[in-house]
């Protein structure tokens, strides 16, 4: 089999296929601007987002989240792999082969929501521009009264009141700007959204309530979701699916449910546990720090990207790059870790964090 | 008051008493009450979590503590007690300029940012500030204040001391930085240390770090702590007690406990709803409905009001709820709970 008809085949749930996807950039030094090395802040990523469902994409700053999110809608091109990406039952098109005007259906149907409504949003533009803008560039209105029919339709959309079409966003709040930024992004009637932090700007308050239109949205419009997401809390609330990234490679994938509860990596593990939970009373728990900061993508340790902060790594680790491998999820459900002790390890996960507490006040 | 007073009498054993404060910032548009009417007291070696939502007053409560408001900001009431061995002075009518102030800030009371790039001076080395702000407090040789330096990045856990005190922050990590930081606040040992969103603009596993460093260097040496955050998760894993606030007015009051527990202010029993939870299972959010409000057409009555699902018309939107006492040390103003004897 040829390397193009094997990376062709997409899983037949999937909308997007991303293949052996990396992304390099080069570190420059000097008068002449030399390479002297490379970031490698995309390597060797493989994942499938299915149709109807919420992916999400969660690691600390530096782990390639953002970039994949670019490099899927060929915002930044990609140093190799393929991004497959298919509407209905039509063939599958490779994204990074395609040029710059080849792209514009797929633009159309791939939209993104960035994390700062503030930063997102022209301060020059009415509601109306700002919303309408996409229509108008993909010729999809007739007419100035059609456009301000379908801008109030989104506006309703994302329950903000339509007379407001011709005020600036400097009248909103965060969260009003945030459903600004969706309505826009769902002007053209996309298939998928890409969410890049879209919710981390915002108040708790607020927050949940993006959260949960998003979901209604989902729901209503038949959307697929790419979260990409820094807050596991958050993530665990939206996503049915997980990739843990770290340093440009995903080290866990699998169920929401399953990989919260039963982490196969132990960089999960460690995630899970630092994150802050608003109840004191897992205010005593063990918890695992994990020592030392992410590793630079510059310049990456040998092996295993995550050994010099993981307690288990053995030599091992230290010399072998551990491959992303099925470790068996609950009822037949797809469950992947890149570990090597993956199968002998026993990690903690949320249940499992709460039930040893208990078992300690006990 | 009287400032020479003897300790205890009016401080009741409280490093800091706060009291009644207001400050508000002053615009073309209008007067903005960011903090109106805070009162709350803090005793030596306690962590007191203060908590909301942007826009809440938090961190003006925390900038008026220090007197480094911005210009257009001003005190307009209330008072700061700060017992400074057996003085008590009140923060709030000393001159911010002054050198009352100045001996205290830095020294009896030190604060930590959010973004540890703006605590430093990128063209000198961390040490050099360190040592500067030692010898600005502290009659000490150079060396004496350089060994207290080190002493100090190795008590932070900074991985070679007499190495990174020559370093400039551009060549540290972000978690390095955070460290380094918290090394300078405490390099004079101060009675009160001020945390304003710490650990906002750093990943979680720094996060945990960072929070596991602030637990022992407080059992360590024991000062006490104010922590200022909008993420809830970390008042309940640091702090002893919390005020919650919202739009420059106190809700509700307590120990962690009580207030993650039994909430019982509405605004926050939504605050907890509306946080996702790290638990087993599908537990489902919901939100606060509505916006928080224009900071210049601030409700009338309790500000909470618009938003409140348990609002009682005719009652909340005229009067401004009093601090009930529901539980011994736990504190709510919702008229849920009294206050309204006033209104028939």
């Amino acid at each position: 089999m040829t390397a193009t008809t094997r990376a062709m085949n997409m899983n037949e749930r999937a909308i997007i296929s991303v293949r052996n996807l990396v992304k390099h950039f080069p570190i420059e030094a000097g008068f002449l601007r030399r390479q002297v090395g490379v970031v490698k802040a995309v390597d060797d990523l493989n994942f499938d987002l299915n149709e109807g469902e919420t992916l999400a994409l969660v690691g600390e700053s530096g782990c390639g989240k953002t970039t994949t999110s670019h490099c899927i809608i060929q915002a930044q091109r990609p140093t190799a792999g393929r991004v497959l990406f298919r509407i209905g039952d039509a063939e599958p098109m490779d994204l990074t082969q395609m040029e710059k005007g080849e792209l514009k259906e797929a633009r159309r149907n791939i939209r993104m929501i960035y994390q700062d409504p503030y930063s997102s949003l022209n301060p020059r533009m009415t509601l109306l521009q700002i919303i309408g803008e996409p229509l108008v560039i993909h010729r999809m209105v007739k007419s100035q009264d059609d456009l301000q029919e379908r801008v109030a339709e989104l506006l309703r959309l994302v329950r903000l009141d339509p007379s407001t079409m011709n005020r600036y966003p400097h009248a909103f709040s965060g969260g009003q700007r945030q459903r600004i930024a969706i309505a826009r992004a769902l002007s053209l009637s996309p298939k998928v959204v890409i969410a890049d932090e879209a919710v981390s700007a915002l108040d708790v308050s607020v927050q949940a309530q993006i959260l949960n239109l998003l979901k209604e949205l989902q729901n209503q419009l038949g959307l697929t979701y790419l979260f990409v997401a820094h807050n596991l809390a958050v993530v665990k609330y939206e996503a049915d699916r997980v990739a843990v990234m770290y340093a440009g490679k995903i080290v866990e994938i699998g169920e929401t449910e399953a990989l919260y509860t039963n982490p196969r990596h132990p960089y999960t593990e460690a995630l899970i546990s630092a994150a802050p939970n608003p109840d004191p009373d897992t205010k005593h728990r063990e918890r695992i720090v994990l020592s030392g900061e992410v590793a630079d993508p510059g310049n990456l340790p040998g092996g295993c990207a995550f050994h010099p902060r993981c307690r288990y790594a053995e030599d091992r680790c230290r010399q072998e790059i551990p491959e992303l491998i099925e470790v068996g999820g609950n009822e037949g459900q797809a469950h992947q870790a890149a570990c090597h002790f993956a199968d002998s390890l026993d990690l903690t996960g949320i249940a499992g964090a709460i039930l040893r507490e208990e078992g300690e006040s006990a | 008051m009287d400032e020479l007073a003897p300790p205890d009498s009016a401080m009741n054993g409280s490093l800091l008493s706060v009291r009644n404060l207001q400050t508000h910032f002053f615009s073309r548009e209008g007067v903005v009450k960011a903090v109106d009417g805070v009162s709350f007291d803090i005793r030596p070696g306690e962590i007191l979590g203060i908590a909301g939502e942007s826009g809440c007053g938090k961190s003006v409560t925390s900038q008026s503590i220090l007197r480094i408001l911005p210009r257009n900001g001003k005190i307009v009431g209330g008072e700061i007690l700060f017992q400074n061995d057996d003085r008590t002075i009140d923060l709030a009518t000393e001159d911010a300029d002054g050198r009352v102030l100045r001996d205290i800030r830095g020294k009896e009371i030190a604060m930590i940012f959010q973004e540890p790039m703006t605590a430093f001076s990128p063209v000198h080395t961390i040490g050099d500030q360190i040592i500067e702000t030692i010898r600005i407090h502290q009659e000490v040789s150079k060396e004496e204040a350089h060994d207290q330096a080190v002493e100090m990045l190795r008590r932070v856990g900074m991985p070679n001391p007499a190495r990174n005190i020559d370093e400039y922050t551009f060549n540290l990590s972000g978690g390095m930085r955070q460290r380094a930081m918290v090394a300078l606040s405490l390099s004079c040992r101060p009675k009160l240390l001020i945390a304003d969103e710490p650990t906002t603009a750093v990943d979680v596993t720094i996060q945990a770090q960072m929070l596991e460093l602030l637990r022992d260097i407080q059992a360590d040496l024991g000062m006490a702590i104010i922590m200022i955050t909008h993420d809830l998760g970390v008042i309940a894993e640091l702090t002893d007690r919390v005020m919650i606030m919202y739009l420059g007015k106190e809700v509700e009051h307590g120990t962690v406990e009580d207030v993650f527990h039994r909430p019982q202010h509405p605004y926050t029993r939504g605050l907890l709803a509306s946080i996702p939870k790290m638990e087993p299972g599908r537990v489902e959010i919901e939100p606060i409905e509505g916006v928080v409000p224009n900071p210049y057409a601030m409700p009338s009555g309790c500000k909470f009001h618009t938003r409140c699902p348990d609002f009682i018309a005719g009652v909340c939107e005229k009067l401004d709820p009093p601090l009930t006492e529901v539980a011994k040390g736990h504190e709510v103003s919702c008229f849920l709970y009294g206050g309204k004897e006033g209104l028939e």
